[in-house]
């Protein structure tokens, strides 16, 4: 049995740390690279004797940390100038000043994080428990106390005899040489084996379940929900305080609901047309507001221009046109009582329309039909 | 009084121990099974940590009308003690990475201890945020993430700087303490003797090797990690100083605030350490690794932040004078003579008159004195957030609106608790993993490095 | 530490060097005397900025001289006296602030403030000229003790080799920290911030701090490194000991920085008329290119220019970097000086350069001075071998 283990490294063990680093220089100078020294904490200047090249895991912190900042600083710009676009503060959409402080932890982060895990997976290739190494004598020394020196049977200038010669004539205090674990080199994995299989199945049903649980009963729970239900009357509920059982109370006789205005004109336009004055004067914040009011609610009928030609012409009875002789000679009272009260298929736009926006429309239909039928003296 | 020799170097430890006697004894805690006193110390801590849950446990239950907070107070205890955890959480780091940079040996003896403490302490700090927001199983809206609401965090605002600066830092802290553990671990994996520890070890370690391949890298990485650390650590207190400086509030508004927290913070976390390594030297018998140089090496860094502390007092209150703005004036004068003119007093004792004791290297050097010197230290700067935030909050613009804040019995049992959730866990870790960084410690043992040669 | 004894042999400086000082600072003073017969105003302004540089050259590299001591730092015993040249200039600073005593209704407006003035009427116990001359003055006489008293000892050292003298030196250190942060703090206050006299900001004095150990720093690198790989100071010196100038510049210019951010940020944030108004006279006209000139000398350069690890300690690039850094503390001052005098244009012309070549001038005679009568290494220092053996 013994003859089929395979050599993996003869070591050598020393005592102080100025006896190993003057042996790693000799073998060094003997030309072996495979090699590797050990010790239970850094040794300084161990680097330039084993000849070992600078470090490159500044570069790593570098890519990393530089893409960390670009990555936090546009996903901060999309999401603050471009997909949620709010001012806050009066502060710009984006800020700059403001973000320096997270792209600065986003840089750090990133940079530490991938540092770490590219020096302890991609450099050192941990985790690592099989290691011929691992489990020797050799292994417990230098993790204590002791200093020692690994030479690798798979480094070309290898030679059992000659590696010995050259540990013996450095006085190492003792040499092991280090065998593969036969074990583990031959040991076959299978994937289909019952165990791995068992053990697939309950971490699948694990899973699933959690994830289940979470995302369609956990996530709908809410935690300590009575703040949600206060002691307070909603509209349409039954109430117990009121004899009626009425949630809902009737307003104190003879209340005026706010900005309510009556309009005793009702049924009487032409009384209306003599009667009522238009209070608004005209103005371009008027114009304006009629404009937009008479766009929406007029125009479907009479179009853009009150000229009756409308995207609806032809579907209903045709809308009139309101640059007629008849519409042009009403006063605005008048029209203000079709407004309010609608004519033959129009319905009345006094829920739509405030008093102050109806004659702001007037105003605007004004000019519209002054537009059509312009003067003259207009043109001065 | 012993007349130094300048040209030798001290050497870090008090004796010259052996290699394998440094295993043994910082091993030691680990191998061996808790005795009473342990026991005793932990019923303490989970007494105070029981408060903790009582005390949150009706907060989420009422609602934070339990707290004492009111109308123009809307901030107290919850933000004081999340500044004084954080604040604690400072030396750490400062310790590992800074004086790292600064190649200051003796820190091996308390690096460890102390970067345990930063995670503990940043931990207890990361609570109170939480409980702040009134709701916080609703926590996760803290972070930016494409969720069903369309609804992105602002990220001009301090307050989510604060998420990202204690995140990063809790995560960088637990990754340079690990970093650090790894040989360590390794090194208790050889020694071990129980097949489940060695599982445990075995796994945590990693495989690591002593290889002088992987020192090397292991040694770059650390220099990478402290010089990331170093302004993380001051980029985290001068966030947090954000959350107050950015507003407009009389007493909030300053410009030095960054620098002044960040010294306040290695202050307070100074303190701190100082004050829990005296007790572990104690029972542990480290007395040869945490020296008493190292420890008068921390009281003079305390007399050097409390001193800039005092400074900072001092500038604030001469340019709210200069500043000729009334509000400032009458804000500084209010925190002197006020309603909570004791409270001021109380930081302006501890803070500032007590770390001048230090200027006495016999005061330095004895360690019932530092002792007392650092609680007191601790009770100041817990107050320095109180003056902060609640006298300039419980008197702002409008006299009509001031308040008096008063705590009430569910504040003070938080505050309590915190203490118990952070020894709590200091006391876990002593029991579980090696306090004293093995691997740094025999670094600097006297004759641990090859001599130098001159080629 | 078998050898204690120190190879150290006195070399004096080209003639060359002196010339070129003495040309430097004839120049110089023309200009500067010519400024003050054509434009008092304007070279009262750059005298401010004169003044506050040579200030923090000489304050500061005794500030590092005394931080040695404290911090017990071996590295920098051989380059030492560089430091305590350097600090000489402290003796020197009247040159700078007298001529400025005489203008001060020239450049400082709360000398003479309008009665309907109320905040700078407030102020006038503070801001009144009496008390700052006497400020300037106890200020001068305190950094000129502490300069004596450091120096003198560590001369005396060079012969006897005694070691009491670092303790002595130590404990003067300490008492000069105190000191130092107060005295520099009020002297920004005074001769930069109340150029504004409406304005305020509690990290004034610590954002001048950061500068000046920048100035001392770089100044000392200046010096530091061709006198040693010319081979003025002793011998045996290894590249080892230049990383820690080159990590502390870098370190320092990350302090500016953050220091700058943070006073900036607070500043734009809070957005209150009688604080952002000190940062929009920066920032209208010409004046945004020159801010954005501070950015890129004083952080950028020198931040790119040191960030691996071989740059620290590569003698070509620290003299670059270092006077990259120096000139950016000059650039600095004017930026927080001269938007005072001439708001929304920049100007700059030939009366801008007087100081700053008559201080070039000033240094390196002050320094050539120096040389001849001590000796460039602390030759007595305890700490000066191993100071030299000194590796990373």
């Amino acid at each position: 049995m013994m003859s089929e283990k395979i050599l993996y490294s003869f070591t050598a063990i020393f005592d102080s740390p100025d006896e190993v680093s003057h042996a790693t220089e000799k073998v060094v100078e003997q030309g072996y690279t495979k090699f590797d020294v050990h010790s239970p904490y850094p040794l300084h200047g161990m680097d330039d004797a084993m000849k070992l090249p600078p470090s490159k895991l500044g570069y790593v912190a570098l890519v990393f940390g530089l893409s960390g900042m670009v990555a936090a600083l546009l996903t901060m710009w999309w999401i603050s100038a471009v997909d949620y676009p709010i001012v806050i503060g009066g502060k710009p959409l984006f800020s700059f000043p403001a973000y320096i402080p997270i792209v600065f932890e986003i840089t750090v982060l990133s940079a530490s994080i991938a540092t770490v895990l590219a020096m302890l997976f991609v450099f050192f290739k941990l985790p690592n428990n099989s290691h011929p190494l691992h489990g020797t004598e050799y292994m417990k020394k230098v993790s204590s106390d002791k200093y020692g020196i690994s030479i690798q049977a798979e480094d070309p200038k290898f030679d059992e005899a000659s590696v010995r010669k050259l540990f013996e004539s450095l006085q190492a205090r003792e040499i092991y040489s280090i065998y593969w674990d036969n074990e583990e080199l031959t040991h076959k994995h299978k994937i289909l084996e019952p165990k791995f299989l068992t053990f697939l199945f309950v971490v699948a049903i694990i899973s699933s379940g959690t994830a289940y649980f979470t995302l369609n009963k956990l996530m709908y729970m809410i935690p300590f929900n009575w703040m949600m239900d206060q002691p307070k009357q909603s509209a349409q509920q039954k109430s117990l305080v009121f004899s009626d059982g009425f949630g809902m109370r009737q307003p104190v006789a003879g209340t005026v609901a706010r900005g309510y205005m009556p309009y005793e004109f009702k049924g009487k336009p032409d009384v209306a047309g003599e009667k009522l004055i238009n209070p608004i004067p005209i103005s371009i914040e008027s114009l304006k507001l009629g404009q937009v009011k008479f766009d929406i609610y007029c125009s479907p009928c009479h179009g853009y221009h009150a000229e009756g030609n409308s995207r609806l012409r032809g579907q209903f009875p045709n809308p009139p046109s309101l640059h007629s002789e008849k519409v042009r000679n009403w006063s605005d009272g008048r029209i203000f009582a079709v407004l309010t009260e609608g004519q033959n298929i129009m319905p009345s736009y006094a829920t739509q329309l405030s008093v102050d926006e109806r004659w702001a429309v007037i105003n605007y239909l004004r000019v519209l039909q002054r537009a059509l039928d312009a003067k003259e003296t207009d043109l001065q | 009084m012993s007349t130094v020799d300048y040209t030798r170097e001290l050497s870090v430890l008090d004796t010259k121990p052996a290699l394998r006697e440094l295993d043994d004894l910082i091993s030691k805690p680990l191998e061996t099974k808790p005795n009473k006193k342990f026991y005793i110390a932990l019923s303490i801590t989970l007494s105070m940590l029981s408060l903790l849950v009582i005390g949150l446990g009706l907060t989420f239950y009422y609602g934070i009308g339990m707290w004492g907070n009111n109308n123009p107070v809307g901030w107290a205890f919850d933000i004081v003690n999340f500044v004084f955890w954080v604040g604690i959480g400072h030396a750490g780091t400062l310790i590992s990475a800074i004086l790292f940079l600064f190649r200051q040996k003796w820190r091996t003896g308390i690096a460890r201890f102390a970067e345990g403490m930063t995670i503990f302490a940043v931990m207890t700090a990361g609570l109170f945020p939480l409980i702040h927001v009134g709701r916080p199983w609703l926590a996760g809206y803290l972070f930016p993430y494409p969720n069903q609401h369309s609804v992105w965090v602002n990220f001009t605002s301090p307050l989510l700087w604060d998420v990202f600066a204690v995140s990063t830092y809790l995560t960088v802290s637990l990754i340079f303490w690990y970093v650090g553990l790894i040989p360590d671990l390794a090194t208790l994996r050889e020694k071990t003797t129980n097949k489940i520890k060695k599982v445990i070890y075995s796994t945590f370690s990693l495989g690591w090797r002593f290889s002088n391949r992987h020192w090397q890298n292991y040694e770059m990485v650390y220099l990478i990690l402290a010089g990331f650390a170093t302004p993380l650590v001051l980029s985290v207190h001068t966030i947090v100083s954000f959350d107050f400086a950015v507003s407009i509030i009389p007493g909030w508004h300053t410009t030095i605030f960054p620098p002044y927290f960040v010294a306040g913070a290695v202050f307070s976390g100074f303190a701190m350490v100082q004050n829990v390594l005296i007790i572990v030297r104690k029972i542990f018998n480290y007395e040869h690794i945490i020296t008493l140089d190292t420890l008068e090496k921390m009281n003079k860094i305390m007399l050097l932040t409390g001193s800039m502390v005092g400074y900072a007092y001092a500038m604030e209150f001469f340019i709210a004078w200069y500043s000729g703005m009334e509000m400032e004036r009458f804000t500084f004068l209010n925190r002197a003579l006020g309603p909570y003119a004791w409270a001021y007093w109380i930081m302006i004792t501890c803070n500032v008159v007590s770390p001048q004791l230090f200027w006495f290297k016999k005061i330095r050097r004895t360690i019932p004195v530092m002792f007392v010197i650092a609680i007191f230290v601790n009770i100041g700067m817990w107050f320095e957030r109180f003056v902060i935030i609640v006298t300039s909050l419980s008197r702002d613009f409008l006299p009509s609106s001031w308040a008096y804040y008063k705590p009430t019995y569910v504040d003070a049992m938080i505050l309590i608790g915190s203490f118990g959730f952070f020894f709590t866990w200091i006391l876990l870790f002593a029991k579980a993993l090696p306090v004293v960084s093995m691997a740094e410690v025999k670094a600097v043992v006297e004759g641990a490095q090859p001599s130098h040669k001159e080629h | 530490m078998s050898s204690s004894t120190v190879e150290y042999q006195k070399k004096e400086l080209p003639a060359k060097v002196k010339t070129v000082g003495m040309t430097l600072l004839l120049v110089g003073l023309i200009i500067v005397v010519l400024g003050y017969i054509v434009n008092p105003t304007r070279t009262a302004y750059n005298n401010i900025i004169g003044f506050t540089f040579l200030a923090s050259i000489g304050v500061g590299s005794l500030f590092f001289v005394a931080i040695e001591y404290l911090a017990g730092a071996v590295w920098s015993a051989p380059f030492r006296r560089v430091g305590e040249f350097l600090s000489s200039l402290i003796i020197i600073l009247p040159l700078l602030f007298i001529p400025l005593l005489l203008n001060m209704n020239n450049v400082f407006h709360w000398t003479h403030p309008a009665p309907a003035d109320k905040i700078l009427v407030e102020k006038a116990p503070y801001l009144n000229v009496n008390f700052f001359i006497i400020r300037v003055v106890v200020f001068w006489l305190l950094w000129l003790a502490f300069y004596y008293f450091i120096t003198k000892n560590s001369r005396k050292q060079d012969q006897t080799k005694d070691q009491l003298l670092t303790k002595k030196n130590i404990k003067i250190s300490a008492l000069f920290m105190p000191v130092f942060a107060l005295t520099i703090s009020f002297t920004a206050i005074d001769w930069l911030m109340s150029l504004a006299p409406h304005w305020f900001s509690t990290i004034f004095g610590v954002y001048y701090f950061s500068g000046t150990v920048l100035a001392a720093l770089a100044a000392a690198t200046i010096f530091i490194i061709p006198l040693s790989e010319k081979g003025y100071l002793v011998k045996g010196i290894h590249t080892d000991s230049y990383y820690s100038l080159g990590a502390l510049l870098f370190a320092f210019t990350n302090f500016w920085a953050y220091i700058a951010f943070s006073q900036f940020l607070l500043i734009w944030y809070a957005n209150l008329p009688e604080e952002t108004i000190w940062f929009l006279a920066r920032w209208e006209g010409n004046w945004k290119f020159v801010t954005i000139g501070l950015l890129v000398f004083r952080f950028l350069i020198p931040y790119v220019g040191l960030l691996s690890q071989p740059s620290k300690m590569n003698p070509k690039r620290l003299i670059i970097m270092a006077s990259v850094i120096l000139f950016a503390h000059y650039f600095d001052l004017y930026w927080l000086t001269a938007p005072n005098f001439s708001k929304g244009e920049v100007t700059f012309g030939w009366i801008e350069l007087g100081f700053p070549i008559m201080i070039a001038g000033l240094i390196i005679l002050v320094f050539i001075y120096k040389t001849k009568k001590e000796n460039l290494v602390p030759i007595g220092d305890p700490k000066l071998k191993r100071g030299i053996d000194f590796r990373l």
